[in-house]
């Protein structure tokens, strides 16, 4: 059997990054703080908690609640190391999409139903900052609104943070920008399975 | 925040090249070239944003802001303290390094190793900079960090107090490259104080990318002197100090005068005839620039007058420059401890030295997948990542009679999540080897198992799992093949790591991970092959449109799995089940007809029958570790990589995999083989995508 030794005093500071934020971002280290708990990492379990939470005190989005499995998707499609938990700054960011994604939402539900239609939605997504094509409208509609085609704020946000990230990501292996991209069997696996 | 593209843009970057010496990753994205071009353009010399002349960026505990020590400090341009400051006068000398208001004398102590060579010294300090050619106030300093070397560029405002600088400064107070590159150190550390306190093997190795050694000296190794003189000769970079055994001792100075608790740089071994026998006598170097030894063979101590005189000139050393000579056995007993940092290859470009052989491997540990704590846990212990080496050609000039090839293994944990998760802390980190089998040898990459673990007992290991940075030792095996198995002590602990293989000889190391395959199941279904039991079973389910929804899928598939006992879940969620569907759908109605429900309906059936027999102990559930025997029996097989992102995805918590995870993993799988396979048409096994076909597939 191994025995450990014993451990060394530690040394690397971690004061120095928090010293040097502004104090909206201190603000914000906060609430972090208290969302994420001791490890300092949002699971899917927090994150859903959280996303409930939120839609609770905004009756007018109509959601039947966000799912375990869509909160694994959201936190999967923006983690880099596989760790399967979101970091202090991927989750500022994610906050920060939600909240202006929410506001987009609210204004784009022309008739106040709670949920976007399929004919309010190429509004909402492109004021969103995603102006796709038809074929790919309806085919987000397919797959992400219910049988009536109306998306719900549970959904349209899963989908919206996948949509970021697919963008991104395509981004980023498109060095060259010239509009392609070319990915092995191993890197297509990870940017699938890992969604 | 592009996720896992980014890590794979990363991995692409490597292996093109970027990282390497010649070719280093650019710290916080900042250019050298184009931010001194755009200082000599506008005529203004350069501020650096990033690490501000300010002062957060001294310290935060006895450096913070407003303490005692730093208090009245200024920042000050070498151009604005001296009328004709210099970057190095008369190359790098030992002498340029005198120790300021900082406890990084173990810093100190590997800079002045640097520059006892050349050609070490100009890749971390480039050469082309000065005060006078192109000066724009930018200077900029390469350093390795766990496995690649980082450019980091800084502005030359430097903290001064009472006319002085305050940390590191040369003996002649003109020269500046050795404060710049503290400075630039401090930056890639985030402050000045996280510099204080370390280990000279740290800073030998962010120096020059080598590998370092530790040797104690209570019981000193029988060919230390041998070992010492051989690092020398091959270009390494050496360092001792003197154990303190209570913090007040620190920087004590013994009545000889030597320090305790600092670090000393070691600078040469020599042998010389002394009254007619030969004496082992070391040079030792304080970084102080002064305070040196007093006792026999210091400086004009009576010793030397019994030399030749040759011997005597061509050691001999009187001045008070901190650098000293000592006999072996006086440092043996005064001293406590060699650190021996062997540089790799690539830096050692003169045929003078003899050069290692190296292999390098990035590698993960992940909570449920591959971090499977120290043997002490036999059910996960061989997921950790794997590691062939082959050792072919044994040792030329062997110390004993032993037949063995010498090779040192590394173990760097890479702190890249430190700036993520405030105040991780290192993990406990080790390694063991074992001995490859006779009939194993030369088998196909594969992944060894649980069973091989359990009937091999380990050949060597490394000393200790201790939690600090590097884990690194030295071992000397008979000619074969070797499995090294990283692992942090404890299962389940997240860390990145860096594995360095360095042997004498050739040697030949792999990392051991399976193949990415896919056996599918090609067996066609057709209406026909369709009982009729099935087909009113499916007449009842779909209802009037005779298709099948998502939404009836989830209730179909929830009340079957409701009525077993023999499997857990929280029920299919309405995602999973949109996935599923979207993968079968063929006809894109995003409903499955008849013949898509029987597809869907056998493969579920098969998974459960897999999930059934793995689940040992019935408790319903499937532990994340047994995933890759799973996958396995379903007809995938996938590498580390792999198994890290499904078990992140699909586990729960607590690291287990219900069914419907279990289900809804294995058909995202299948199906993503499928896609890869219809449309990979190259022969470079790639497949080439638009931003819309791209979002067309990612976005179902």
């Amino acid at each position: 059997q191994f025995i450990p030794s014993q451990p060394p005093p530690p040394r690397r500071p971690t004061v120095f990054a928090e010293q040097n934020e502004s104090s909206e971002e201190q603000q914000f280290r906060k609430l972090f703080q208290q969302l994420a708990g001791d490890d300092m990492e949002v699971s899917p379990a927090e994150l859903m908690n959280i996303m409930n939470r939120i839609v609770s005190r905004h009756p007018d989005l109509k959601t039947d609640g966000f799912s375990i499995e869509n909160c694994r998707s959201m936190v999967a499609v923006m983690d880099s190391d596989s760790t399967g938990k979101l970091g202090f700054h991927e989750f500022k960011y994610l906050w920060n999409n939600i909240k202006k994604w929410q506001g987009v939402y609210k204004a784009y539900d022309a008739d106040r139903s709670g949920t976007i239609s399929a004919t309010e939605l190429p509004g909402a997504f492109k004021a969103a900052g995603f102006p796709l094509n038809d074929a790919l409208y309806q085919m987000i509609i397919r797959r992400y609104s219910d049988e009536g085609g109306n998306m719900d704020f549970d959904n349209y946000i899963g989908c919206l943070v996948r949509l970021d990230a697919m963008c991104r990501a395509f981004q980023t292996l498109d060095k060259d920008q010239d509009g392609t991209i070319k990915v092995n069997i191993q890197e297509w696996l990870q940017l699938t399975m890992y969604s | 925040m592009s996720g896992i593209a980014s890590k794979i843009q990363h991995q692409r970057a490597l292996a093109a090249g970027v990282g390497s010496n010649y070719n280093a990753v650019k710290y916080l994205g900042q250019d050298f070239e184009a931010l001194r071009q755009q200082c000599l353009q506008s005529g203004k010399l350069f501020c650096d944003d990033t690490f501000p002349a300010h002062p957060t960026v001294l310290g935060f505990r006895e450096l913070a802001p407003n303490s005692s020590k730093t208090r009245g400090v200024t920042w000050k341009r070498p151009t604005e303290l001296t009328s004709s400051p210099q970057f190095i006068v008369g190359g790098a000398t030992r002498t340029d390094i005198c120790q300021g208001a900082l406890g990084d004398c173990w810093l100190l102590a590997a800079i002045a190793s640097l520059t006892l060579n050349e050609e070490i010294l100009a890749r971390v300090v480039p050469h082309g900079q000065s005060f006078q050619d192109n000066y724009a106030g930018i200077f900029h300093f390469q350093f390795w960090q766990f496995g690649e070397w980082v450019e980091v560029v800084i502005d030359d405002r430097l903290p001064v107090k009472d006319g002085e600088l305050v940390f590191v400064h040369s003996a002649q107070g003109n020269e500046f490259w050795s404060a710049l590159l503290e400075k630039a150190y401090a930056k890639l550390n985030g402050c000045y104080e996280a510099l204080s306190g370390g280990t000279t093997t740290e800073g030998f190795e962010d120096f020059t990318g080598g590998i370092a050694e530790v040797y104690e000296l209570r019981r000193p190794h029988p060919q230390l002197f041998k070992i010492i003189s051989k690092a020398l000769q091959t270009g390494s970079l050496l360092g001792c100090s003197i154990d303190i055994t209570s913090s007040a001792e620190t920087e004590a100075v013994t009545s000889q005068k030597l320090v305790k608790g600092h670090a000393y740089s070691l600078t040469g071994a020599e042998e010389v005839d002394y009254r007619g026998r030969p004496e082992k006598l070391i040079r030792i170097r304080n970084p102080w620039g002064q305070v040196e030894w007093t006792g026999p063979w210091s400086d004009n101590s009576r010793e030397w007058s019994q030399i030749s005189a040759g011997e005597k000139s061509r050691l001999s050393n009187k001045s008070e420059d901190g650098e000293f000579w000592m006999s072996f056995n006086d440092f043996l007993r005064h001293y406590s401890r060699v650190e021996i940092c062997n540089l790799t290859p690539d830096a050692l470009t003169s045929d003078r030295f003899k050069k290692w052989d190296l292999s390098r491997f990035e590698g993960n540990w992940r909570r449920g997948s591959t971090a499977g704590g120290c043997r002490n846990y036999p059910t996960t212990f061989w997921t950790n990542p794997q590691y062939v080496i082959k050792l072919d050609e044994a040792d030329d000039d062997p110390d004993d009679n032993e037949v063995g090839c010498s090779f040192l293994v590394g173990l760097i944990q890479k702190n890249r999540r430190r700036q993520r998760k405030m105040g991780e802390d290192m993990h406990t980190i080790g390694f063991a080897i074992y001995e490859i089998p006779k009939e194993c040898i030369g088998q196909k990459v594969v992944h060894l198992n649980k069973d091989f673990f359990s009937r091999n007992q380990s050949k060597a290991r490394s000393e200790t799992f201790i939690n600090l940075r590097e884990v690194c030792n030295r071992f000397k095996l008979p000619p074969g093949e070797y499995l090294v198995v990283p692992s942090t002590f404890e299962p389940n602990k997240d860390a990145d790591f860096c594995l360095r293989v360095f042997a004498e000889k050739h040697a030949e190391t792999i990392e051991m991970d399976d193949k990415i395959d896919a056996k599918l199941d090609e067996t066609k279904i057709t209406e026909a092959d369709i009982d009729a039991k099935f087909r009113g079973l499916f007449n009842q389910l779909a209802g009037e449109d005779s298709e099948i929804s998502a939404f009836e899928l989830r209730t179909i598939l929830n009340k079957v799995v409701s009525k077993r006992t023999d499997v857990k879940t929280d029920g299919f969620s309405l995602d999973t089940c949109r996935n599923m569907v979207n993968l079968l759908d063929q006809d894109g109605s995003a409903k499955l007809g008849l013949v898509e429900f029987k597809i869907l309906w056998t493969k579920i059936d098969r998974y459960l029958n897999i999930f059934r027999k793995l689940d040992v102990d019935r408790s319903g559930t499937m532990s994340s570790h047994e995933m890759r025997v799973a996958i396995e029996e379903a007809g995938f097989s996938l590498n580390n990589a792999l198994l890290q992102s499904i078990v992140a995805r699909y586990s729960d918590q607590d690291l287990t995999i219900d069914f419907d995870n279990f289900v809804g993993c294995l058909i995202r799988l299948e199906s993503m083989f499928r896609i890869f396979k219809t449309l990979s048409k190259d022969q470079n096994g790639e497949v080439q995508f638009t931003l819309k076909q791209w979002l067309n597939i990612t976005m179902l």
